[in-house]
């Protein structure tokens, strides 16, 4: 019999029941797509900011200390990193944060004009199959998004395979020399000499624009530095520092090992630094401070400003569950007087009007967290052009809250009901 | 000419006649019962009279106005202008006062006049409770209530519903008075009742049966100033 | 006149007496306008909010001499180009070669409390920031190769050009030299750290020169567009400073900054737009619930227009009671999120209050409108009759 009079509402007053079960999808889905959206922002904003460049700037060991001064005199400081570990920064605990990086070698070299010019060798779009299987293509063209392609196109090393001798070079040196794209440039290192062609002029809006970008191995060569590299800039999805990881980067050593496991296991610049600094010989890793810092500051506060527009959507969809919840509960007044006039207990009544709108919660709920899951994927791909991650997480926080929040709405309306006198309903109120 | 004569009419819901080739005639001044067990048409044709709804054939004619052929726009006027209507189930708007709400009836007519209002009150006998929401006032005072909302706007015919089906003797008794005090002041009543004791105390009682007049009964022993069959 | 006393008495009434189911709606309606008013406040202001929250990336603007060194007068025209509310930090700075221990070190001069506001990012690893004249904020590789400590006392000497003949005809040199304490170590990650940075007035009083500057760093807050206006007009009125954008910023803020205004404003759109549906869905219950009212008073004479305009009233007047509610709260909501997030209040926008009271009451109004038409249609006599 039971079951017979749920079967009854849903079914005969399903009108009211869907309007239910419509604004708890409603609800629902609104919760959901915050959640999902709340939860993803950081990860997505991580992604966008990688615009700005490397966070983290590996250094040979000894250079980092004094390269800067010497190199202000134009001497090298003769360390180097090497260049056949470069694929050991992807072999780290953090590996799938690395999201990009690049090998730079700088060569003071001169024009034919005798006029000193800085030749820099690096990636362009370097592709790599890492063991793992995973495939990746890295260098400058993704790590300085900022460069503003005058003319030509970006260097392509696959295209142009190992040892090309394409180039490209700064506004300033093309303005200065009256080069252009197809031009040829010849260049004398220390220990040989080469011509390279203009593929692409560049506006970076810094010093770079009077530099010659070519491929690692032809710079290298130019001085007789095979296999060696300068620098490594390294683009990496981090976690906004704290005061942990403040501590450890000072020393992480002075962790206990509890403290240590959780900052190792945190994506903190920091750590990464600690994991690559480990991975590569004689190496400093530190991050550049510009990015990183600015990176956990907007981060943070993005996922800030996230979670309170989330707090404030969650509350008024609780507000609306609870409104019509309560509203269509009273409006049954008539309903329940009559079964309580024929002798229903206030248990079993109230247990009817739960069963009843828990089913319809389940129905809205389940729908309004595909509808929600729905909008989040509209929002991650008109504005971040990528999926939302589904988090399993979010299932049972929405299920929590739409049955805690229905369970809310039907409190004082059940609180009503029971303190109904049937003689009051059954003859006119 | 008399106030209202139907003739003729038929009410039909698919199968079933609930009116079925009804004749009627009612005079001014005159106060009619319409009894009949359940689903004999009583309410159908409650409803036909209180111009909320058409029969399917007949005529209809209130005042020498035949009803059935209005739009229900004109219907809604008709009723607002010559019918008061009293429910069993009383239906006063329960947020507004009992005097609020027999203004209710003014407003929808004309203009709302408080202190005829509270004539109206006093004439059923509550005056003292104009100030009161219906849930305050007990089943008799709220039918009193709506008798009053009822006279307010001098309707040419006042149509109850089943007045006393939810009122206890004593209540009972003070409607039925009522109902006397407006027939002695000239009011046409139809009360459609299945309470024989209040159907009896009318001019004249028809007896519904399967959606026709089974039976015309006049009161021999009518009371009342205003006698017709005399 | 009476007329409309009555009517104003029986929207009173029934808002009035039917206070719970009333307060019910009032709630949702305000809660909209909460979310509208709030959501929008924030919108307009997260530019802005978060446009200062990426000026910690430091300076986008760069001024260099455009015939070699720079004076103080250049820069305090380049400076005047940019209204000062959105100036956020200006630092000039003066490169020299100085020594230590005899070990050349590029020291540069600036005024340390444009450069903190210039580079925010510039974290102070040991010691504390440059202050006053005598001290020294040394760049993390410079302390290292030196082993110098925070507190350490130090002297910093420069041959001035007059002297550097001296030194190539192998004569004896008069080095000026000038003790300093070291205050702070700075860390950047970047070539920051290879300088020592002291007060402009040390530098001058270290090299006998005045007024000269090799570059100087603003930072702006303004969109990119705008910086480029700012650049032309100090390139076009300051004769001896040249204005570039640093690119690498301004190019991926406007990247970056664009996708989050896009993000909050999606956000707003699809919380805005459910929780409309949310109110909406309310109010044709709040009217639905009094069909049997609507057909009494038809019964008893109403047209339907009146009964549309009555019941229209009423959930207008209380779209309005919940627009005004709501704009109080959202602009509440709205300076709390804006000092949490942040921490800094947030422009009352007097338009957003009209708009908020005007959005929620055709809202409230068109959701209950269609509830009371269907039920207006229906036959009074059944609904008297039914249930």
């Amino acid at each position: 019999m039971f079951g017979r009079m749920i079967r009854g509402t849903l079914f005969r007053q399903w009108k009211k029941m869907l309007m239910i079960a419509f604004t708890i999808a409603l609800g629902a889905s609104l919760a959901s797509a915050m959640l999902s959206v709340m939860l993803d922002v950081g990860d997505k904003v991580n992604q966008e900011l990688k615009t700005y460049g490397a966070n983290i700037r590996v250094l040979p060991k000894s250079s980092s200390v004094l390269s800067g001064l010497y190199e202000m005199e134009g001497e090298s400081s003769g360390a180097y990193l090497k260049e056949d570990e470069l694929g050991k920064i992807k072999t780290i605990f953090w590996t799938f944060n690395i999201v990009d990086y690049a090998p730079f070698i700088n060569v003071n070299a001169h024009l034919d004009s005798g006029e000193d010019v800085k030749v820099v060798g690096s990636w362009f779009n370097h592709h790599m199959t890492l063991p793992t299987g995973e495939e990746l293509n890295a260098g400058v063209e993704s790590m300085r998004s900022w460069w503003e392609l005058e003319s030509g196109v970006w260097l392509d090393e696959q295209q142009e395979g190992d040892g090309s001798k394409g180039a490209m070079i700064g506004t300033e040196l093309a303005r200065k020399y009256g080069l252009q794209v197809g031009s040829r440039l010849h260049v004398t290192g220390k220990t040989a000499d080469d011509t390279f062609t203009v593929k692409g002029i560049f506006d970076a809006g810094g010093d770079e624009d009077s530099q010659i970008y070519v491929q690692l191995n032809t710079a290298q060569a130019l001085d007789g530095l095979d296999g060696k590299v300068d620098s490594i800039d390294v683009s990496a999805l981090t976690t906004p520092d704290n005061e942990l990881a403040e501590r450890a980067a000072k020393d992480p050593k002075s962790l206990t090992v509890a403290q240590y496991e959780l900052w190792y296991c945190t994506a903190y610049a920091s750590s990464i630094c600690w994991q690559i600094q480990q991975a590569i010989t004689d190496c400093v890793a530190s991050p550049v401070r510009q990015v990183a810092d600015s990176e956990g500051e907007i981060l943070s506060k993005t996922e800030l400003l996230m979670i309170l527009i989330t707090i404030l959507s969650l509350i008024g969809a609780a507000l609306g569950i609870c409104n019509l919840v309560t509203a269509s509960v009273m409006e049954r007044s008539q309903e329940i007087g009559l079964m309580k006039a024929i002798g229903a207990y206030n248990g079993s009544i109230s247990l009817l009007v739960l069963t009843e709108i828990f089913i319809t919660a389940v129905i809205g709920g389940v729908a309004g967290f595909f509808a929600g899951f729905g909008f989040a994927q509209i929002i991650g791909h008109s504005v971040f052009g990528s999926a939302i991650s589904m988090r399993p997480m979010v299932i049972p926080i929405v299920a929590v809250a739409v049955f805690t929040v229905t369970l809310i709405g039907c409190i004082p309306a059940i609180r009503m009901l029971l303190r109904l006198r049937p003689t009051e309903v059954l003859h006119g109120k | 000419m008399s106030l209202l004569e139907l003739k003729n009419v038929y009410k039909i819901y698919g199968e079933l006649h609930a009116l079925d080739d009804v004749s009627l005639k009612v005079e001014k001044g005159e106060w009619v019962s319409i009894m009949g067990p359940s689903g004999s048409g009583k309410s159908t044709m409650m409803n036909i009279i209180g111009c909320m709804d058409k029969p399917t054939k007949g005529e209809v004619l209130l005042d020498g106005v035949d009803i059935s052929k209005e739009s229900s726009k004109s219907l809604t006027t008709i009723r607002r202008d010559k019918i008061g209507l009293i429910f069993q189930q009383f239906h006063l708007v329960n947020y507004l006062t009992a005097v609020e709400n027999v203004m209710l009836a003014q407003y929808y007519h004309s203009i709302p006049d408080e202190k005829e209002a509270l004539e109206a009150l006093e004439r059923v006998g509550l005056a003292g409770r104009a100030k009161h929401l219906p849930s305050q006032l007990s089943g008799g005072e709220q039918q009193r209530v709506c008798v009053a909302r009822a006279l307010i706007n001098y309707p040419e015919i006042i149509l109850a519903d089943e007045p006393t089906g939810n009122l206890d003797e004593a209540n009972e008794e003070i409607v039925v008075d009522l109902f006397h005090k407006l027939h002695d002041d000239g009011t046409t009543l139809i009360v459609v009742t299945h309470d024989p004791e209040v159907a009896e105390v009318a001019q004249r009682r028809l007896v519904l049966r399967n959606g026709k007049i089974a039976k015309e009964v006049v009161n021999e022993h009518f009371t009342g100033k205003i006698r017709f069959n005399d | 006149m009476k007329k409309r006393r009555m009517f104003i008495r029986m929207i009173t009434a029934s808002l009035m007496r039917r206070r719970s189911r009333m307060v019910v709606a009032l709630l949702s309606i305000a809660i909209g306008a909460t979310i509208l008013s709030g959501l929008v406040s924030i919108y307009y202001d997260v530019p802005r909010q978060l446009g200062a929250e990426f000026r910690n990336y430091g300076a986008n603007m760069i001024l260099t001499g455009t015939d070699g060194r720079f004076t103080g007068a250049d820069v305090e025209a380049g400076k005047g180009q940019i209204p000062a509310s959105e100036l956020v930090g200006a630092a000039p700075y003066r490169y020299e070669n100085v020594r230590i221990r005899e070990n050349p070190v590029v020291a540069a001069g600036t005024d340390p409390e444009g450069a903190k506001a210039a580079s925010p990012y510039w974290l102070i690893d040991d010691g504390e920031w440059l202050k006053s004249s005598g001290e020294l904020l040394l760049g993390a590789k410079v302390a290292d190769s030196f082993r110098l400590k925070v507190g350490e006392r130090i002297e910093v000497s420069f041959t001035p050009e007059s002297e550097k003949l001296k030194a190539a005809d192998n004569e004896a040199v008069n080095d000026n030299v000038k003790e300093f304490t070291v205050v702070g170590i700075l860390k950047t990650g970047g070539t920051e750290e290879e300088y020592a940075y002291m007060t402009y007035g040390d530098l001058e009083e270290l090299t006998g020169v005045k007024d000269v500057f090799d570059a100087a760093e603003l930072s702006v807050s303004a969109a990119s567009d705008k910086l480029k206006d700012y650049a032309a007009r100090i390139n076009a009125s300051a004769p001896g400073v040249h204005a570039s954008l640093v690119k690498r910023v301004t190019a991926s803020e406007t990247t970056v900054l664009s996708k989050l205004q896009a993000l909050v404003l999606l956000v707003t759109i699809v919380v805005l737009a459910l929780t409309m549906i949310c109110v909406a869905t309310t109010m044709t219950a709040v009217v639905a619930e009094r069909r049997k009212e609507i057909g009494l008073r038809k019964a008893i004479g109403a047209s339907d227009g009146s009964i549309i305009k009555e019941f229209m009233g009423e959930s207008m007047l209380l779209g309005l009671l919940g627009g005004v509610i709501g704009s109080v709260l959202g602009y509440v909501f709205a300076q709390q999120v804006s000092v949490r997030v942040f921490s800094s209040s947030i422009s009352f926008r007097p338009l957003l209050v009209p708009i908020t009271i005007i959005v929620s009451i055709v809202v409230t109004g068109l959701s209950s409108l269609m509830p009371i038409k269907s039920a207006t249609e229906v036959d009074p006599a059944l609904v008297l009759k039914g249930e």
